[in-house]
């Protein structure tokens, strides 16, 4: 293995490392639609393990939100979840009982939205909130709820908790209202934090503090973490693993370093040339990806990537046959592409 | 974002044949029901002197209060008149008041919106004030006063009404010029000459127009109710003229013997009123969805 | 101190809507063609009747003179003479509102009670049967005459099942009987609206049940019941709130309507006996403390709102 120019420890290979906390597999969303459905998660499968960071990468609409929300059972009337499981610690949750699958969500797996401003409920304080979490799963007075949030809101580094615990959303920054939705996520210690483009509504400034925040979480807790994102650079900042999204389906799965420096799917190779990151210089022309993202209820008979594709131009396969996702050349390393040895042949190092 | 929402749209995508826009209109149930009601209402109306089996007015003392028979479908009243033709006859009044005051407050309405958005300052704070004290004002009572004041007549009916809903169509047409105003002066320094009268048809009108029908499909609805309660009350158009208030009003003395002759037009008045209502909400669902906002307050 | 100075501006705001209220009052009465003196005499006043009553009614003089008057009178409360009776119109007014009241009260709490969770329950099962049930029940409601509700009531309660009175009035002291005499109008007052309500509630409910902070608690695992009942329901309850201030003025109309069809005393039937009998005066006295209660009432939701929601009280 190459040192990996990230400021993270990148860990040992996958699949070497200890069980999945969650674990993904086959997961199948549609909803319904005229004349057909859309299918907006399509055979997923994914895992990450505890202290470890998987990265889900993707344009908008590329299912990446939808998975995780289809994985807490949190999928919206009237989409459901064809197929699939979302092994939580080995306990299937989408066969879980209604019961038994809130009590886990917010305890075991809890998510972090993208946009604070909205997922704090306005007309609640902040304390109320947070309590309201913890008391949906502890038996606590409601003293002792409160002394638990202002603890959490100090966790969080929220100056001032004993008083902020009192305010309402519209009372905080964007930051702080992103803390505070931190502090409630962690509030029951979970397994599995999903941090869904936790900081796209923020700063610059105020976005290296939240990720500088769950990452201390994360080291001090164990937790395993998911984060949704379309930021490359945060990715390569962040992440031990990666996973590459388009379409509802994952195109392409790997340690950080194998999709940073052997790509093997030309959508990432889209991705990275779209979008300015670490690793760009400044001078290097960025090129947007052409054409629109597929629509999940029109999915092409093959590969949903090959009208936008430079590589499938006009290749029988790419447009007959939808490629499955495969081992590539490195351990671990797995590509939903017919042609990815062609980007093997083009060098990794042009890029 | 579409994946947070929990729900895609289909409708990101140009529409592959030329018509398929027409699709979700022929698809909403509600919006088609509405739709063919209010048609065959309004052939009804416009057909009453054709299809009516007898005259509204005419009485026939030998033959009041007539059970249902093939000779008077819904039987006669107390003063021997055919219930089926006064039912038919009361249709043209009920129309005659919706369209009357949807025409009425529309035109005012837009008006006087779009003077207030384009205008503003001192302009706009006033119409604005008069407009939320209008609204204050119940509607019904407007026409009550109004009744008082000049006696009781089909204008006095729909003057009223008609005040009552201009404030609200003029509340939305300013919303909307609002919202757009900002986007008309970055077009029209792009395109210096574009004529206001384009600026008017190309931006605001297409922009206007679908919340605004929906505002007018309500205050149709309306005129009919509050026709048919002044009717009721003796205060709307005076009998013996045939109108559904009247129809209900006269039942209402032999409701124990004869329930039908109430009953049938009541049915009238809600099926027209359904029609409107489910015309507006489903316009409300296809036309565009954001403007539910804007329209939802409106009952 | 924030909540004083919403408190404030809420009064402020009642004040400066009462003003308006009698400005429009005025203004539209003299503004719409026709003479209420011609009106009131009938076909054949003579010209020294006519002369006489403009005198009294004060229409000879200038129209900002008469505003001023009218304007001054109305806030000493002073609302005009009844022609018919002699007595001070407004007295007349307040002397049938007691009955309007329970009726609208008691109709208005029926409406909340019966409208909202069957708002909630619709926009939980949206898509079902269940909502479709309740949603066609509602256009029902918001779609036939209230009047008719009122007769088709009268017909199948009091005449064929004989359980209810037939006419919504009595004499008698006793708190039950009254109750009695009431619930059959206070029922189908309190259906018409709940109607409305329920339609409301459901839109609102959707769209807060759409949002952000709904779905994050769900994610951590908040019982569904406080997810709709505590976090939904008091944001939703704002849009509701602003239209159950529309309907109650909108709802004075209906009970002037479910007076006439039960017979009840009030203020409804006050003001129709005052119409038919060209009355102006205290037409006009009706129709503005009509007006005013509206008013209130909707600047008491403001306050309400202020409540619920704290970015109003900034």
């Amino acid at each position: 293995m190459e040192t990996v120019t990230t400021p993270r420890n990148a860990r040992s290979e996958p699949e070497s490392d200890g069980a999945a906390v969650l674990e993904i597999r086959g997961l199948l969303t549609r909803f319904p639609g005229e004349p057909v459905p859309a299918t907006v998660v399509n055979d997923v499968s994914l895992s990450v393990r505890a202290g470890e960071t998987l990265a889900v990468v993707g344009e908008s609409g590329s299912g990446k939100t939808m998975t995780f929300v289809s994985a807490m059972g949190l999928v919206a009337h009237p989409g459901r979840v064809i197929a699939g499981e979302a092994l939580l610690s080995g306990i299937d949750l989408l066969k879980l009982p209604a019961k038994e699958l809130r009590k886990r969500r917010g305890a075991e797996i809890a998510m972090v939205f993208q946009d604070p401003l909205s997922g704090l409920n306005p007309v609640f304080r902040i304390g109320d909130q947070i309590m309201a979490v913890i008391r949906a799963h502890r038996a606590l007075s409601r003293t002792d709820a409160r002394k638990e949030a202002v603890r959490l809101l100090e966790r969080v580094h929220i100056p001032d908790a004993g008083r902020r615990v009192d305010d309402y959303p519209h009372q905080l920054s964007g930051g702080m209202r992103q803390r505070a939705l931190i502090a409630m996520a962690i509030a029951l210690g979970p397994k599995v934090l999903i941090a869904d483009e936790p900081t796209t509504a923020l700063d610059v400034t105020v976005q290296a503090q939240i990720l500088e925040l769950l990452s201390e979480i994360q080291a001090e807790t164990g937790m395993a973490m998911v984060l949704i994102t379309h930021d490359l650079g945060l990715v390569a900042r962040h992440a031990d693993r990666v996973a590459v999204m388009y379409g509802g389906r994952v195109v392409e799965q790997g340690a950080l370093d194998a999709i940073f420096k052997r790509t093997r799917h030309p959508y990432t190779v889209a991705l990275f040339r779209s979008i300015p990151h670490l690793d760009t210089p400044a001078d290097s022309d960025l090129t947007p990806i052409q054409g629109q993202p597929p629509n999940p209820s029109r999915l092409p008979k093959g590969c949903a990537f090959a009208p936008r594709c430079y590589l499938a131009q006009d290749r029988r396969d790419c447009l007959e046959r939808s490629p499955t996702l495969a081992a590539a050349d490195s351990p671990g390393h797995l590509s939903a592409c017919h042609h990815w040895h062609d980007l093997a042949a083009e060098g990794d190092k042009a890029r | 974002m579409t994946d947070t929402s929990g729900q895609t749209s289909l409708d990101d995508l140009p529409p592959a044949r030329r018509f398929a826009w027409l699709d979700r209109y022929v698809r909403h149930p509600g919006l088609m029901i509405g739709m063919v009601i209010l048609l065959l209402l309004v052939t009804v109306a416009a057909a009453a002197p054709w299809i009516a089996p007898y005259s509204p007015l005419d009485t026939d003392l030998a033959d009041t209060l007539a059970h249902p028979s093939a000779k008077h479908w819904l039987g006669t009243d107390q003063y021997g008149r055919d219930i089926v033709s006064r039912l038919i006859w009361g249709s043209r009044i009920s129309l005659q008041v919706a369209l009357a005051v949807v025409l009425i407050s529309l035109t005012l309405g837009t008006l006087i919106g779009a003077v207030a958005g384009f205008a503003g300052g001192w302009v706009d704070r006033v119409i604005v004030v008069c407009n939320d004290i209008l609204l204050a004002f119940p509607g019904f009572l407007l026409a009550l006063a109004l009744v008082a004041a000049r006696g009781s007549s089909l204008e006095s009916v729909i003057t009223a009404v008609s005040i009552a809903f201009t404030p609200r169509v003029s509340a939305v047409m300013r919303s909307v010029v609002l919202t757009i105003k900002p986007r008309l002066f970055v077009e029209a320094s792009r395109a210096i000459g574009m004529s206001s009268w384009r600026i008017l048809w190309r931006h605001v009108v297409p922009n206007a127009l679908p919340p605004v029908i929906v505002v007018a499909t309500v205050s149709a609805a309306t005129a009919i109710l509050a026709e048919a309660g002044l009717s009721f009350l003796g205060l709307g158009v005076q009998p013996p003229t045939a109108t559904w208030g009247n129809i209900i009003s006269d039942g209402n003395a032999i409701i124990t013997t004869n329930p039908l002759i109430s009953f049938s037009a009541g049915l009238c008045i809600a099926v027209a009123v359904v029609a409107l209502n489910l015309l507006g909400d489903g316009l409300r669902d296809t036309l565009d969805p954001q403007m539910r906002r804007q329209t939802g307050r409106m009952i | 101190m924030p909540v004083i100075g919403y408190l404030g501006r809420c009064l402020i705001q009642l004040v400066v809507t009462m003003i308006g209220i009698v400005t429009v009052a005025f203004f539209l009465m003299r503004a719409i063609p026709g003479d209420p003196a011609a009106y009131m005499l009938g076909d054949y006043a003579t010209k020294e009747a006519l002369a006489t009553l403009h005198a009294q009614l004060g229409l000879d003089r200038p129209l900002f003179e008469q505003y001023l008057l009218f304007m001054g009178r109305a806030f000493s409360g002073d609302l005009g003479t009844s022609v018919v009776t002699g007595q001070p119109a407004l007295s007349e007014i307040t002397s049938s509102l007691p009955s309007s009241a329970a009726l609208a009260v008691l109709g208005l709490l029926i409406a909340v009670l019966i409208g909202i969770p069957l708002g909630i329950w619709s926009a939980m099962r949206q898509g079902t049967w269940v909502d479709v049930t309740i949603m066609l029940g509602a256009l029902a409601g918001i779609s036939f005459p209230v009047f008719w509700f009122g007769l088709v009531a009268i017909l199948f309660f009091a005449h064929w099942l004989d359980i209810f009175p037939a006419l919504g009035a009595t004499s008698s002291e006793s708190i039950w009987t009254q109750l009695y005499y009431l619930a059959l109008p206070a029922l189908v007052f309190g259906f018409s609206i709940a109607a409305y309500i329920a339609r409301l509630t459901r839109s609102a409910m959707l769209e807060v049940l759409s949002q952000d902070y709904v779905r994050v608690a769900r994610a951590m695992g908040v019982p569904e019941w406080q997810v709709i009942c505590k976090f939904a329901l008091r944001n939703a309850l704002i849009p509701i709130l602003a239209v159950v201030g529309v309907t109650f003025a909108w709802a004075f109309g209906n009970a002037i309507l479910i007076e006439a069809v039960f017979s009840r005393p009030g203020v409804g039937s006050t003001l129709l006996k005052a119409i038919l009998a060209r009355d102006y005066q205290l037409v006009q006295a009706g129709v503005l403390a009509l007006a005013a209660i509206v008013v209130v009432i909707n600047v008491s939701l403001e306050i309400a709102y202020g409540l619920i929601d704290p970015r109003l009280r900034k």
